[in-house]
């Protein structure tokens, strides 16, 4: 074994590391299998490990709950990974200022139980809690869900951030408050910088009260025109809906299928979701299902736990219910060329023969797509550089979350960002000059 | 004029015309400093580009003649961000005042920087649509300025401050290179350099053009005004009402002195026998509002209000706002002069911070009054005192450096939305370590290896990019001459 590797297993103790093989191909990241696995328990730790890494240029790959971790491309090395997961508890949280400060090991189940207790939570909804998805995954993948129509992206709510850094140095950024502009905004480079410029270890975050009701109305609707239809008449309105989704035909014969409950499965359905005091909520869905009611919609409106076991289900598509030939992928459009998006989704996925599942954010213009290859995936890999083609068109861009091992040499999982790769280059040099974190993975090869 | 300068000045003209250039003394004054008047600075230059492209080749010229310089929106910034250095150019961003694209379907304004904030809402009302961000100068600051500063105003609480509200930028980088980050769509892969570039303060570059989101007018709004005898009962409120679920649009708290200066200056009618008064704006589908008015005016109550109106119709409204809105000018009215401070603590901890403010405004002998976005803790305690008094105003930002003390103390920043600039550098220690400082310092120096983007604002200590390996330092034609040197 290398010295560096026994420095490192020195640092956190033999029984917080791993070493044998079979355990460290459980962390292989796209095929590439670490040399070392270890669980620190103190920030401190991971900031002495890092020395180490930075010193002897040792490749190292920060993981959650390793829910995510098919996203980027494949690593140029993978020596250590080290786990967050014992980095894992709530620093300060004072409901009264609706702000909460948590390590970042933590999942994000957790911390939602631990602020349900005050009536509160994180307005993020992502997938793969139950998988164990922690507070730094969400972070550094920008991962997000429907409450996004309403509350914004994750950063939107992320108010400060403790790094340790590729040299080891601890460093924070943002502040404790809901509102600071001291310095540059550090927290905002951090999401969605998949772990290259640093481990992020505490997150402080401002929280929302969990409304006193919620229900949702699915609304189904025969064709796209009229889907589209739907989605502007709500979004022009003065209703302030928490979830505005629409989900393709597939999904929709998939998700109620499972929850076994009786709606129409041809066309599209968009399902809007509010909370609020009971009251406001009854009132705002009646109103959409006025605005909504023409154009042969039929209108389900459910509430309690078939209300959350939808949500869950949406959220968690398409990781629970395909199989392993899958591909998922993040489209980002513009509401206005949702229309354009699906039609061109249709006449790709049926002459490449694919089932295409969509769940996407009908205000944000953020979609999920799944797609699942009826033959073999070269299939799936046109289909992605057909559906590059046509969101080129429109504006907008394409990320590739999760596909198999063999597609990954064959596209690239990021869309292309023009020249603002180079400023992204000379971030990442001057922060990680060793190239050390996560090396390979992130855009433009960073 | 010496040689190099005449040079210099004809190779401005070149790009920009000769109407594009200010260079005379009696000129230059009205540029000398920005809405913090106790700092000036007369710049070599002014100079006055209409297009992205102007501004390139201004910048370009400045970074082949290592001359630094400074943007600078309608100048209303309150932290010095935008005075301009003595041997550089500051580019006024002006005369860059369209509104390139109005996109109702979409909910997204592309404007250029020197378009003024409440064009944008003027631009999309009749539509049904606003631009959130509202800071009190919102008639006459500009969006590159709001950008640069990361503004907020009174309905940030619910709303968010402009990076929650800008989703794409065009921008000229310190070496002349235009590129465009974000854009109409949301999650561009990569990192989110515009979130980094909103409240860098002018340091990183200049923005040519700016993708801004805008929000539904909401159905309902109403707004609480209430009074109370003592400050620390309307800070209670505040936090009661967060309490209990409901999160206003806006709340904000002005104490008796406040109260007084706004009543001589604009008559908004406030009970001016109250020792504060605090309004709370609530927004929405109108059963929420309604449902939230009967819970507000409940915990109003509760913590000892001894007057609550809710304003009858939008004219009430406009002028419970006015007062607040005009509160900083209002000053005039009972001293010379005023200093604004702006700093945040956690809301729970409003009248503790409160007390020991009027402790210290008691020890150095000045007037503080209170005016501040209670919901989100944003004090912006105004020190009052007369310039023509010596020594006074050396009293005034020491006193204005132990609030910022007891903010950070309290676990709170030095500033929520006026930015660092040049006046609150010195306090950065305060917040950061120098681990922190120099992490956003290697960020400056991916933008701006040669530190000529607005230097001397908000690092403490003067830096240099060679330790961090960006590039090597070149020196100023004044410096070459053995005439200055530049920290």
């Amino acid at each position: 074994m290398r010295a560096e590797l026994r420095e490192i297993i020195e640092v956190v103790g033999e029984d917080f590391a791993l070493s044998s093989v079979d355990e460290l191909k459980r962390f292989s990241v796209d095929g590439k299998t670490p040399r070392l696995v270890v669980f620190p328990r103190s920030v401190e730790e991971i900031s002495e490990i890092l020395k180490i890494a930075f010193r002897s240029s040792t490749a190292i790959t920060p993981w959650g709950g390793g829910t995510k971790i098919g996203l980027g491309r494949i690593p140029d090395r993978v020596d250590v990974v080290i786990c967050t997961t014992n980095i894992n508890s709530v620093s300060e949280y004072e409901a009264a200022d609706l702000v909460c400060t948590t390590q970042c090991g933590i999942q994000l189940r957790k911390l939602q139980e631990i602020l349900r207790v005050k009536r509160q939570f994180l307005a993020v909804d992502p997938p793969h809690l139950e998988a164990g998805a922690t507070i730094g995954g969400i972070i550094v993948t920008n991962d997000s869900g429907p409450r996004r129509q309403r509350f914004g992206a994750l950063k939107e709510l992320l108010l400060g951030i403790k790094v340790v850094r590729a040299d080891g140095k601890v460093v924070k950024g943002g502040a404790k408050v809901v509102k600071n502009v001291a310095g540059y905004d550090i927290p905002k480079l951090y999401v969605g910088s998949l772990g290259t410029l640093g481990i992020v270890v505490e997150a402080t975050f401002r929280l929302y009260p969990i409304a006193e009701f919620s229900q949702t109305c699915i609304i189904s609707s025969p064709d796209i025109d009229a889907l589209e239809k739907n989605v502007f008449a709500v979004l022009n309105s003065t209703v302030v809906p928490t979830c505005l989704e629409l989900v393709s035909p597939p999904l929709l014969d998939r998700v109620s299928g499972h929850l076994g409950f009786d709606i129409p499965k041809k066309g599209y359905a968009l399902c809007v979701r509010v909370e609020s005091i009971q009251r406001a909520v009854r009132d705002q869905i009646s109103r959409i299902c006025d605005m909504c009611g023409g154009s042969n919609a039929k209108i389900t409106l459910i509430e309690g736990g078939l209300e959350e076991k939808l949500w869950d289900c949406l959220i968690n598509f398409p990781w629970k219910f395909l199989k392993d030939g899958r591909l998922a992928c993040k489209a980002s459009i513009l509401p206005g060329s949702i229309k354009w998006f699906l039609r061109g989704l249709e006449q790709i996925s049926s002459s490449l023969h694919l089932d295409a599942y969509v769940l996407g954010r009908a205000g944000s213009g953020v979609l999920t797509v799944s797609l699942e290859s009826r033959e073999d995936d070269s299939s799936l890999v046109d289909a992605v550089s057909l559906l590059r083609k046509e969101i080129r068109v429109i504006g907008g861009n394409l990320t590739v979350w999760d596909c198999p091992l063999s597609m990954k040499s064959r596209i690239d999982v990021w869309d292309d960002i023009g020249e603002s790769i180079g400023i992204m280059k000379r971030i990442k040099r001057l922060l990680d000059p060793r190239a050390i974190l996560n090396p390979g993975r992130f855009v433009g090869g960073i | 004029m010496d040689n190099w300068k005449s040079r210099f000045k004809h190779k401005l003209v070149e790009i920009l015309g000769p109407e594009g250039v200010i260079s005379s003394p009696d000129e230059l004054v009205a540029y000398e400093c920005d809405g913090l008047t106790s700092y000036r600075v007369k710049p070599l230059f002014v100079v006055l580009p209409r297009s992205a492209i102007e501004v390139s080749e201004v910048v370009k010229l400045c970074s082949a003649e290592n001359v630094p310089f400074v943007p600078r929106g309608a100048g209303t910034g309150l932290s010095g961000g935008a005075l301009p250095v003595e041997d550089g150019v500051l580019i006024s961003l002006s005369r860059m005042n369209r509104i390139l694209e109005v996109d109702i379907v979409n909910q997204r304004v592309v404007v250029e920087p020197g378009v003024v904030n409440i064009w944008v809402t003027n631009a999309v009302s009749n539509r049904g649509y606003y631009y959130a961000p509202d800071p009190s100068s919102q008639i006459v600051c500009t969006i590159g300025g709001n950008v640069a500063e990361n503004s907020g105003g009174v309905h940030c609480l619910k709303y968010g401050v402009t990076v929650n509200h800008v989703l794409g930028l065009e921008v000229v980088l310190p070496d002349g290179e235009i590129i465009e980050f974000g854009g109409k769509t949301l999650d561009t892969p990569g990192y989110d350099i515009t979130g980094i570039f909103v409240g860098s303060e002018g340091l990183l570059g200049i923005v040519t053009k700016v993708i801004l989101r805008i929000v539904r007018r909401p159905e309902v709004v109403r707004t609480i005004l209430a009074a109370f005898d003592r400050i620390e009962h309307a800070g209670a409120a505040v936090s009661g009402i967060t309490a209990r679920g409901i999160i206003p649009a806006g709340m904000e708290i002005m104490d008796r002195l406040s109260i007084l200066a706004v009543e001589k200056a604009v008559q908004p009618r406030y009970p001016t026998d109250a020792g504060a008064i605090i309004l709370v704006e609530l927004d929405g589908p109108s059963a929420e509002v309604e449902a939230h008015v009967c819970v507000v005016t409940e915990v109003l109550r509760e913590n000892g209000a001894t007057e609550i109106r809710v304003a009858r119709d939008e004219s009430e409204r406009e002028l419970f706002w006015k007062g607040r809105k005009s509160a900083f000018a209002a000053m005039g009215r009972i001293s010379p002069d005023y200093y604004v401070q702006d700093g945040v603590i956690p809301r729970t901890k409003l009248a503790e911070v409160l007390r020991e403010i009027e402790r210290l405004a008691q020890r150095y002998g000045l007037k503080v009054a209170n005016v501040f976005h209670a919901g989100d803790g944003n004090l912006h305690p105004l020190i009052l005192y007369d310039s023509s008094k010596e020594g006074e105003f050396e009293r005034v930002e020491e006193l204005a450096g132990e609030i910022l003390r007891v903010c950070v103390e309290a676990g709170g920043s030095i500033t929520g939305e006026h930015g660092v600039g040049y006046d609150k550098k010195r306090f950065m220690p305060l917040m950061f370590t120098e681990s922190d400082l120099d992490t956003m310092y290697l960020i400056k120096c991916a933008f701006d290896p040669k530190g000529l983007c607005n230097p001397g604002k908000v690092f403490p200590t003067p830096r240099s990019c060679v330790e961090a390996g960006a590039t090597s330092y070149k020196e100023h034609p004044v410096e070459k001459m053995g005439l200055g040197k530049r920290f």
